[in-house]
Order: C-alpha cells, then sequence, then structure tokens
C-alpha cells in the first residue's frame, strides 16, 4: 500500500468498503452445494467414467488390418 | 494525522472487518462437509501424443471450443496450431516478438491472440487465405502475462503493469480498465457466464471482477507468493489459484473465503498452471519440478502425476469436453494425456 498516490489510496479504501458489504453466504449452505454439484457432473467427467472415454479419440478403437 | 495515514489506517480497519465477516460465515470447513464422499480413485494417464514441433521453451497453450485445435506459443518466436487428433500442425504464425507468455484461442475458432514483454496483444485472423494481424492493443506499461477472447469482438487482458482491461477489438481501444492489485497481474479466467472474471497477482491476491461496471467485488487472500495460475470452477461458484508458495487453494465465490488448500511437505517447487477436468472434482497442476500433479479437489489429496516432461511444466489445459489433459512445457514439447 505504500506505494499508492492519494487518489489510488482513497479508490482502494472504497473499494474495501464496496467488498465489505458482500452478502457471504455460509459455508454450511454453499460447500454441500458445491460437493452436490460436482457429485452429479463426475458421471460426465471422462476422467472418473471410464464410459465416456470409450471413444477415445487418441486410442485406435479397432484392431490395425494389413492390406 | 496526515490524509494518507488516515486512510491507510482505514484501510487495515476494514479488512480486519471483512475477516471478521467471513469468519462469521465459516460454520464449516470442507473436510468436514465433503467427509461423506469416496476419495476419487487414482489416476494414472497414458501419454498420447507428444507434440513435437517448437524449438524452444513453451510458455503457454490453449484449446479451441471445437476439442480438437489448439494454439501454443513458444519464445522461439512462433504461435503453432495443431489438430491435437493427429499431431500435425495446421498453421505457424511467426510473431514479431519472440518473447511471448501468452496465447488464447477465440471460442469463434476464428482468431488467435498472443503478448508479451513487448506490452502489446496481437490478435490473427486464422481464416484469412493467409494469417493476417488484425489488432495490436497497445497501452498496457508492463508485459502481457494473460489474455482471453470474451468474442470476436471483446478481449480481456493481464499484465505486469499490476492493471486488467477489457478491449473492444474492432477500434482496438480499452474499454474498461480494472486496477486493484499492488502487483503483477500474472493469470486470469472467465467465469462460464462471462459476466466476471478472475485474476492472480504478484500481491499474492486473487481478485474476482465484474467485467461490466469494472469493479473489483472480492479479493481472495491466503497465498504467501505470486499466484502463477488461476482457473473458474465449472459450476461458476468457486476458484482455484495456483502460486510459488508451492499450494493450490480453492476458494468458494458465495461465503467469500478459502476452503481448502492443497499441498504437500514434500512438494517444494511453485505452481506454475492449472486446470480442471469436466466436473471439477480432479485439479491437474504444473510445477516447477518438471511433473504435472492431480489433485482430489474435495479430499485435497494427490491421486496421481504426469511424469515425462524434461524440464518445467509451463501450462496445463483441459478443452471443454474434459477428453483429455495437455501439458506444454520449457523442454519444447506438448504432451495429450488421457
Amino acid at each position: 500500500m505504500d506505494e499508492l498516490d492519494e487518489t489510488q489510496l482513497k479508490n482502494h479504501v472504497d473499494s474495501l468498503k464496496q467488498q465489505l458489504q458482500f452478502n457471504r453466504e455460509k459455508t454450511s449452505v454453499s460447500i454441500p452445494e458445491l460437493i452436490k454439484w460436482i457429485e452429479e457432473k463426475m458421471n460426465e467427467d471422462p476422467f472418473l467414467n471410464p464410459d465416456v472415454l470409450k471413444e477415445n479419440p487418441w486410442v485406435e478403437s479397432s484392431k490395425c488390418v494389413i492390406i | 494525522m496526515g490524509e494518507m495515514e488516515q486512510m491507510k489506517k482505514e484501510a487495515e480497519t476494514l479488512k480486519t472487518q471483512i475477516e471478521a465477516a467471513r469468519k462469521a460465515a465459516n460454520d464449516t470447513d470442507m473436510a468436514s462437509a465433503a467427509s461423506g464422499v469416496a476419495p476419487a480413485p487414482r489416476v494414472q494417464l497414458k501419454t498420447r501424443k507428444t507434440l513435437k514441433g517448437h524449438l524452444a521453451k513453451i510458455y503457454a497453450m490453449h484449446w479451441s471450443t471445437d476439442n480438437r485445435l489448439m494454439v501454443s506459443a513458444s519464445q522461439d518466436g512462433k504461435l503453432l496450431i495443431w489438430d491435437s487428433h493427429s499431431g500435425n500442425k495446421v498453421n505457424a504464425v511467426p510473431l514479431k516478438s519472440s518473447w511471448v507468455m501468452t496465447c488464447a484461442y477465440a471460442p469463434s475458432g476464428n482468431l488467435v491472440a498472443s503478448g508479451g514483454l513487448d506490452n502489446m496483444c496481437t490478435v490473427y485472423n486464422l481464416k484469412t487465405p493467409v494469417i493476417k494481424t488484425v489488432k495490436e492493443l497497445d497501452a498496457h506499461t508492463g508485459y502481457l502475462s494473460c489474455t482471453r477472447f470474451l468474442s470476436d469482438t471483446e478481449i480481456l487482458t493481464a499484465s505486469g503493469d499490476t492493471t486488467c482491461a477489457l478491449w473492444d477489438l474492432e477500434t482496438g481501444k480499452q474499454k474498461t480498465v480494472f486496477l486493484n492489485h499492488v502487483g503483477d497481474c500474472m493469470c486470469l479466467s472467465l467465469s462460464p457466464d462471462m459476466n466476471s472474471f478472475v485474476s492472480g497477482a504478484c500481491d499474492s491476491l486473487a481478485k474476482l471482477w465484474d467485467i461490466r461496471d469494472g469493479q473489483c467485488k472480492q479479493t481472495f487472500q491466503g497465498h504467501t507468493s505470486d499466484i502463477n495460475a488461476i482457473s473458474f470452477f465449472p459450476s461458476g461458484n468457486a476458484i482455484i489459484t495456483g502460486s510459488d508458495d508451492c499450494a493450490c487453494k480453492m476458494y468458494d465465490l458465495r461465503a467469500d473465503q478459502e476452503v481448502i488448500c492443497y499441498q504437500d511437505a514434500a512438494l517444494n517447487s511453485g505452481v506454475t498452471s492449472l486446470a480442471l477436468s469436466l466436473s471439477g472434482r480432479l485439479i491437474f497442476a504444473g510445477y516447477d519440478d518438471f511433473n504435472c500433479n492431480i489433485w482430489d479437489s474435495l479430499k485435497g489429496e494427490k491421486v496421481g502425476v504426469l511424469s515425462g516432461h524434461d524440464n518445467r511444466v509451463s501450462c496445463t489445459g483441459v478443452p471443454p469436453d474434459g477428453m483429455c489433459v495437455c501439458t506444454g512445457s520449457w523442454d519444447s514439447f506438448l504432451k495429450i494425456w488421457n
């Protein structure tokens, strides 16, 4: 903060006043909802559901044929 | 007391009040809330492709929204556009300045951007018969550390001059300048709904900004050194940061605070980059020690390692469909893993 001039410092203080007003949710509400969101999405996550990765663009899905 | 001294005191008081408000909202932690969640399985990935073509350190990479093409930037003075499925180079863009630090692919696939120690963000059109420079965005007074397109007409930049900016690509001018960091801005990440973005800086803080009104809405502290990497959680309600202090952290945006830290006593290398799997359950974090560690975002445990690079992992990226992870390194190679 020592590098700020008077105008910058004033803006900084005003910003902090605004940030203080933020309506904080309790973690007992926000964290379980976050966990729920992740758990629901894990089914679609190719790294966690091997079925999704069955069609892997980087792996040959059929055997090589000698022609 | 001088005016400056008074304002400094006021700032300190406000910071203390913010911490108290956070504490009041902290009635459970991630460890307790996730205690019933099964740990993520050990993740063992194979290198599916090694992309060879750059002649010097790779500093950045970014996936196209088509899940197939990607752009990489190297201090050999080139941007390379790769077809990740075949491993072929689709395009090469020679850069005016080889000191590149960032690159980005526009969601449309029409444009790419790059920038670095030239303090500029240069935008290229890939769809013209010969690749053309469409704009040179010149207003930052420090290096360009990160850039991301909102669309073909708007782009965000983060700079070593401590500011971030939103630019109009038709006029080439800054529409909004985001002022609040007191250290070099090192990284940025756009929210899924594109109404806000987060930035990480050398002042060890991460900040959430409203793109339209230009205001810093929230500030996240806890790291003890430069934040080099940042990403929005796919749900839009959390962010992950990676720092030179060797740790990654998750900050809950609604509760306005840190909820879990990803670190290991054995790890004493800085985090250079990070990317999340589709669900957000896995964090792929690149480190100075040449590895990319995979973390279980809910349990805080390491569940895998990607070893194979012969130098620092400087960038990581997961495509929108989540089908793989790409790592880029100072060893000049990119690797695709799944």
